[in-house]
C-alpha cells in the first residue's frame, strides 16, 4: 500500500488491547500480588517463620496468627509468605535459565547444519520422554534432596519445549529474503542469529515462559511435598502442604493457607500468559 | 447501452485502530452487457474493494455506507445472505489472482467442480463430470478426461489459471469477474490467458469485469475502462477514449509512467510525485490535487464535478474540463501529457571500458533426492539450475538478465555473489577468482558487490529501524565511521526524509522500502549491484522513481548493474546489454536495443512479442508462444526450447545448439539456436 498512515505505535495499541482484556488484568493483579508478597516477605511477615509458639499450636485463625499455626506453633501466614519466596526464586531462575538455553540451542538447531539439528532433536526428545517427577525421583535418589537439584531438574526438563519453539521459528526465518540480504552484505552467522533472527523468535518464547511459571511452581511444590525438594524446617508451599496433610484431622488451616496461594499464582500466570499470547499473536485473537 | 450491473453512489468504510478509513466514495460504474469492463488503478485505489463490496464479501471491519448495485434487476446490496448465496458463483463468479491459493489443494478438480454444481440437483454425478470435462476442454486443458482426476499441485501455473477460469464458467455466470488474472503468471502465459478470455467472451457471450494495474492487459482485453484513484472513479470511457484522449490528469500521468508506452529510451522515466493521500482525513477539493502537475486554486477547495466529454460515455472529474473554464480559453483541453523534459538517453559505456565482472561456464545444481534414494529408486539426484552460464559486465554498464520463472536467473545472480554454492565454472571480479577466495578475502569483496532483493519490505529485517538497517554494512565490515552522519548521507542520497530513520520496515510503503534497499546496497560504495526484480511489487508511478534513482546513482558513482527481471518494458528501458535465459542456459546475449529490435532466438522473439502493449490498436491476434517451461528435472533432448518452438526441425530435436557468435547489423551477439533470426525473416516475408 502506498498510503501514508499516521504513525501509531504498535506498543500503545497492544497496551490498549491488554487493558481491555479482563482476564489479563485479573492475571496481572494476581501476579503482582505474588511478586510483592514474595519480595517483601520479611516486612510483611508477622512472625519469624521458624519461631515456635508451642502454647498456641494448632490454632485456627486468630488476631495473633492470621492463618493459624501448625503442630509446632509456627505461624502459617508467615511460612506461606516465605514459601512464596522459594517459589519465586525457583520460577524466576529456572524459567529464565531454561529460556536462555532453550533459545540458544533451538536457534542453533534451526540454523545450523543438518547433523547438529538431528543430534539436538534427539537430545530434546529423550529428555521429554521422561516424566518430570520420575526423573526428579531418580535424581534425588542418587544425589539427595536439595533446592538446587530441584532447580537443575526444572531447567533440564523445560529446555526442550523452548528449544523446539525457537527451532521451528528459526527454520521458517532461515530462508527469508531478509536473512539472505544480511548474508549478501557479509554478515556472519553470529550476527545474523543475534541481531536479526532472535528478535523475531523471542516473542512466542516469552509468552511460553509466562505460561511455564505455574508449571515450575507446581513442580517445586510437588517435589517439596514429597520431601524431595526444600527440606524442613525451611518453608515452602509444598512443605506447608505436607505438614498440614499430616495433621489434617487436627486442623485444616495449613492446607487451606498453603493451597490458596498456589492456586492463585498458577491461575494468575496462566491468565497473563494467555492474554499476552492473544495480544502478540493476532491470529489467535477471537472474533474481533 | 443496457447495463448488466450498475453501481450507484457506493460508499465503503473500514474501521481501523486509527479511525474510519473512507475506502470508496461515491462510486458509479456501469458494466454494459456483453462487454469487457476494465478497472485500472494503483494499489490503494480501492479497485478490489469494489469487487468485494458487490459480492458482499468485505472483511469484517468493512461496511457499505449507502449506494446501490443493481444487477440484472435486483439490488445486490439489499439482498439477504441466503439470496446472496444464489448470486455468488451462480450469476457472478470470480477468477482470482493466484490460482495456487484459491483452489482447494486436497480435492481433485473433479470433486471441486462437481461441488460447484451442488445446486443443480437434477444433474447426476456423471452429468456433472461431463459438464466439467467439456468446460475444461474449452479452456484449453489437454486430455481433460484424465486431468480432471488430478489435484491442483499436478497442474502447472498456466494450467491452474485455466482451470480457475473453467470453474468460474461452469455455472454459466452472467458476470465473470477477474481480479488481476495474469499478475502471478509469466509474460508468455499472460498472453495465452488474455487470448483465452477473448475467445471465451465470444463463445459464452459473457459480461466480464477485469481488475488490473497492468495497462497492457487492459488495452488488450477491454472495451470500457474505469480509472480509479484513492477510492474515487476519476475517469470512465471506452478503451480508445482512455488510451488516446485521456482527459483526467491522473489518467494521463498513469499512461506516461508506463515504460511500455515510452518508445524511445530516455534518461528519466516520468513519475507521479507524492503518495496516495491518507484516507482517514480526506482532503477538501480534488483528491488528486496534491500530486497533480496542473493543479489550480479551485482544485484545493472544491471537488470537481463529472464532465461528459462527448456523445459517447466518456466521463471525467476534473476542473480543467469544466466547460466554463474551457470557454474562457484559460486552459487547453488536453494538457500536454509529455510535460517533463526527460532528457537524452544515457550514452552507452564504450566497448573498450574494462570488464569488472566476468562469469565463465558457471554451473549451479541443487540436490533433490538423497544419495541413497537416487541409487535405489534410480531418480536423478540433482537438478541443474544454471548450466554453463558465461557473461561479462563492463564498468558503468547495465546488464539485463531476462527469463521466465524457473529459468535460473535469480540463482545465477545469487551464485555470482556466493550466496548459492556453484558447482563449477568461475566468477572473476577485479582480477580475482571469487570461488576459491578465502572467507576474509570474500568479506572484503562483499564491500564492492551488493545485492538488492525482490521483496522490498521482506528483505529488511523486521525488528530493526531504518537507521540501523542502512548503517549495518559499516558495522558488519567494522568500518570506523560516524554512523549518524553516514545514515544522514545515505538518506540524502536516496532522497528519503531524515525522520524515516527511526521507522520500522512495516511502516514503509513499497517504494520507501525499496529506497532503503538501495541505500543499504550503496552504503559502502560498491562497484557492482545485482538487483533482483528491483521494481517488482511497485506501482508504475513509483517504479519510475526507483529506476530514475538507480540511473542517477549509476552516473554519479560509476556503478555497474546486473538487473534480473521478467518485466521486459523496464529492462528495455534501463539495460545496455541483455542476456536471456531459458532452463538455466543463456540463449541470447548482446546489445539490448539490437535484441529488442531484432530478436534472434525464437524464445527471445516470443518474449518480446509477448508483452501486451498499452495501446488498444496493437492488439495481437496470435499467441506468440504455446505451452509452458518444462520441468528442470526433465529437460528436453536436443535444443531445450524445441518443444515450444514453431521453427523446430529434426535437427533441433537431436542436437543442442551451442552459444555462438553471429553478426546482426554489424554488431556481434551470441545466440544458441540452429536457425537464428528465423522468425524475423518469416515476419518480413509476411509483410
Amino acid at each position: 500500500m502506498n498510503v501514508t498512515t499516521p504513525r501509531h505505535s504498535v506498543g500503545r495499541e497492544r497496551l490498549r488491547l491488554f487493558l481491555r482484556n479482563p482476564m489479563g488484568m485479573f492475571g496481572f493483579i494476581l501476579v503482582s500480588l505474588f511478586f510483592i508478597a514474595a519480595i517483601f516477605a520479611p516486612m510483611l511477615a508477622t512472625h519469624d517463620p521458624l519461631a515456635l509458639d508451642i502454647p498456641n499450636r494448632l490454632s485456627g485463625p486468630t488476631l495473633e496468627h492470621w492463618a493459624g499455626t501448625d503442630q509446632l506453633g509456627r505461624d502459617t501466614f508467615s511460612r506461606v509468605l516465605y514459601g512464596g519466596r522459594v517459589a519465586l526464586q525457583v520460577a524466576a531462575i529456572g524459567v529464565s535459565i531454561s529460556l536462555i538455553l532453550g533459545l540458544g540451542l533451538g536457534m542453533l538447531a534451526g540454523y545450523g547444519p543438518r547433523w547438529l539439528d538431528n543430534i539436538l532433536l534427539l537430545l530434546f526428545d529423550s529428555i521429554r520422554s521422561f516424566p518430570t517427577i520420575v526423573l526428579a525421583l531418580a535424581a534425588v535418589a542418587l544425589l539427595g534432596p536439595s533446592l538446587h537439584l530441584v532447580l537443575v531438574i526444572v531447567i533440564v526438563t523445560s529446555i526442550p519445549s523452548y528449544a523446539r519453539l525457537a527451532r521451528t521459528s528459526t527454520m521458517a526465518l532461515k530462508n527469508t529474503d531478509f536473512v539472505l540480504a544480511e548474508k549478501s552484505l557479509g554478515a556472519g552467522t553470529v550476527r545474523t542469529l543475534i541481531r536479526h533472527i532472535m528478535p523475531n523468535v523471542i516473542g512466542p518464547l516469552l509468552i511460553l515462559a509466562a505460561m511455564d511459571v505455574p508449571v515450575v511452581v507446581t513442580i517445586e511444590a510437588g517435589l517439596s511435598f514429597l520431601g524431595l525438594g526444600v527440606q524442613p524446617p525451611m518453608a515452602s508451599w509444598g512443605t506447608v502442604l505436607n505438614e498440614g496433610y499430616l495433621i489434617i484431622r487436627l486442623t485444616p488451616w495449613p492446607i487451606v493457607a498453603g493451597g490458596i496461594p498456589l492456586v492463585l499464582t498458577t491461575l494468575g500466570f496462566t491468565f497473563l500468559g494467555e492474554a499476552l499470547r492473544d495480544i502478540f499473536d493476532p491470529r489467535l485473537r477471537k472474533g474481533r | 447501452m443496457e447495463s448488466l450491473l450498475s453501481i450507484r453512489g457506493l460508499n465503503v468504510e473500514f474501521q481501523t485502530p486509527s479511525g474510519p478509513l473512507h475506502v470508496l466514495r461515491d462510486i458509479n460504474i456501469d458494466v454494459p452487457r456483453g462487454k469487457i469492463l476494465g478497472i485500472v488503478g494503483e494499489s490503494g485505489s480501492g479497485k478490489s474493494t469494489v469487487i468485494w463490496a458487490i459480492n458482499r464479501l468485505l472483511a469484517s471491519n468493512g461496511a457499505v455506507n449507502g449506494g446501490t448495485a443493481t444487477f440484472d434487476g435486483q439490488d445486490l446490496l439489499a439482498l439477504n445472505d441466503r439470496q446472496m448465496l444464489s448470486v455468488r458463483g451462480e450469476q457472478i463468479s470470480m477468477v482470482f489472482q493466484d490460482p495456487m491459493t484459491s483452489q482447494i489443494p486436497v480435492l481433485t478438480y473433479d470433486r471441486q467442480m462437481s461441488d460447484i454444481q451442488y445446486r443443480r440437483k437434477e444433474l447426476s454425478m456423471k452429468d456433472k463430470r461431463e459438464r466439467a470435462i467439456r468446460i475444461m476442454h474449452k479452456v484449453g486443458i489437454p486430455d481433460p478426461e484424465d486431468r480432471i482426476l488430478q489435484y491442483p499441485h499436478h497442474f502447472s501455473g498456466g494450467m491452474r489459471q485455466r482451470a480457475g477460469i473453467a470453474m468460474a464458467l461452469l455455472m454459466d455466470p452472467l458476470l465473470l469477474i477477474a481480479d488481476e488474472p495474469t499478475t502471478a503468471l509469466d509474460v508468455t502465459l499472460e498472453a495465452q490467458i488474455i487470448h483465452l478470455i477473448q475467445e471465451l467472451r465470444a463463445e459464452f457471450e459473457a459480461t466480464i469485469m477485469v481488475v488490473s494495474h497492468n495497462l497492457g492487459l487492459i488495452a488488450e482485453l477491454c472495451d470500457q475502462v474505469v480509472v480509479m484513484y484513492a477510492g474515487e472513479v476519476v475517469e470512465y470511457g471506452s478503451v480508445s477514449n482512455l488510451f488516446y484522449e485521456p482527459a483526467h490528469p491522473y489518467t494521463q500521468a498513469l499512461l506516461n509512467c508506463d515504460p511500455a508506452r515510452t518508445q524511445t529510451k530516455t534518461r528519466y522515466l516520468p513519475v507521479i510525485p507524492g503518495d496516495v493521500p491518507d484516507l482517514h482525513v480526506l482532503p477538501t477539493g480534488c483528491i488528486f490535487a496534491a500530486r497533480c502537475s496542473q493543479v489550480m486554486e479551485q482544485c484545493k477547495t472544491t471537488s470537481p464535478a463529472k464532465v461528459q466529454l462527448d456523445e459517447s460515455q466518456h466521463v471525467a472529474s476534473c476542473h480543467l474540463l469544466d466547460p466554463g473554464l474551457q470557454a474562457s480559453g484559460n486552459a487547453p483541453r488536453n494538457v500536454s501529457p509529455q510535460g517533463d523534459a526527460l532528457g537524452e538517453a544515457r550514452p552507452k559505456p564504450s566497448v573498450e571500458s574494462g570488464e569488472s565482472l566476468k562469469v565463465e561456464d558457471l554451473c549451479v545444481r541443487f540436490q533433490i533426492n538423497s544419495w541413497i534414494r537416487s541409487k535405489i529408486q534410480k531418480r536423478p539426484r540433482f537438478v541443474e539450475a544454471v548450466i554453463d552460464a558465461s557473461l561479462s559486465l563492463r564498468q558503468g554498464e547495465t546488464l539485463g538478465l531476462v527469463g521466465e520463472s524457473g529459468s535460473g536467473k535469480t540463482t545465477l545472480g545469487r551464485a555470482i555473489l556466493g550466496l548459492v554454492q556453484a558447482e563449477s565454472g568461475s566468477v572473476i571480479f577485479d582480477g580475482q577468482e571469487l570461488r576459491t577466495l578465502s572467507r576474509t578475502g570474500f568479506s572484503q569483496l562483499r564491500r564492492n558487490m551488493a545485492m538488492m532483493f525482490q521483496d522490498p519490505v521482506g528483505s529488511l529485517s523486521p525488528r530493526q529501524t531504518v537507521g540501523s538497517l542502512i548503517t549495518e554494512p559499516f558495522q558488519i565490515h567494522r568500518i570506523n565511521a560516524d554512523l549518524d552522519e553516514e545514515a544522514a548521507r545515505l538518506c540524502e542520497m536516496v532522497r528519503m526524509p531524515q525522520d524515516f530513520l527511526s521507522r520500522y520496515p512495516h511502516e514503509l510503503s513499497g517504494g520507501q522500502a525499496r529506497r532503503v534497499g538501495v541505500a543499504r546496497a550503496l552504503a559502502l560504495n560498491p562497484q557492482i549491484i545485482i538487483a533482483d526484480e528491483p521494481t517488482a511489487g511497485l506501482d508504475v508511478s513509483v517504479q519510475g522513481e526507483i529506476l530514475n534513482l538507480m540511473n542517477e546513482l549509476q552516473e554519479t558513482h560509476g556503478l555497474s548493474y546486473l538487473i534480473i527481471s521478467h518485466n521486459l518494458p523496464v529492462i528495455r528501458h534501463v539495460s545496455d546489454r541483455l542476456a536471456i535465459m531459458y532452463l538455466g542456459r543463456l540463449v541470447e546475449f548482446g546489445d539490448s536495443d539490437e535484441i529488442f529490435s531484432q530478436p534472434a532466438h525464437p524464445y527471445t522473439q516470443a518474449l518480446v512479442n509477448g508483452v501486451p502493449q498499452p495501446d488498444p490498436n496493437k492488439r495481437r491476434s496470435l499467441v506468440s508462444i504455446e505451452g509452458e517451461v518444462p520441468s528442470l528435472a526433465n529437460r528436453p533432448a536436443g535444443c531445450e526450447f524445441h518443444t515450444r518452438c514453431k521453427y523446430a526441425t529434426a535437427d533441433c530435436r537431436n542436437t543442442r545448439p551451442r552459444l555462438s557468435e553471429i553478426r546482426v547489423n554489424g554488431l556481434d551477439r551470441e545466440v544458441a539456436c540452429h536457425y537464428p533470426l528465423a522468425g524475423e525473416s518469416v515476419e518480413q516475408e509476411r509483410r
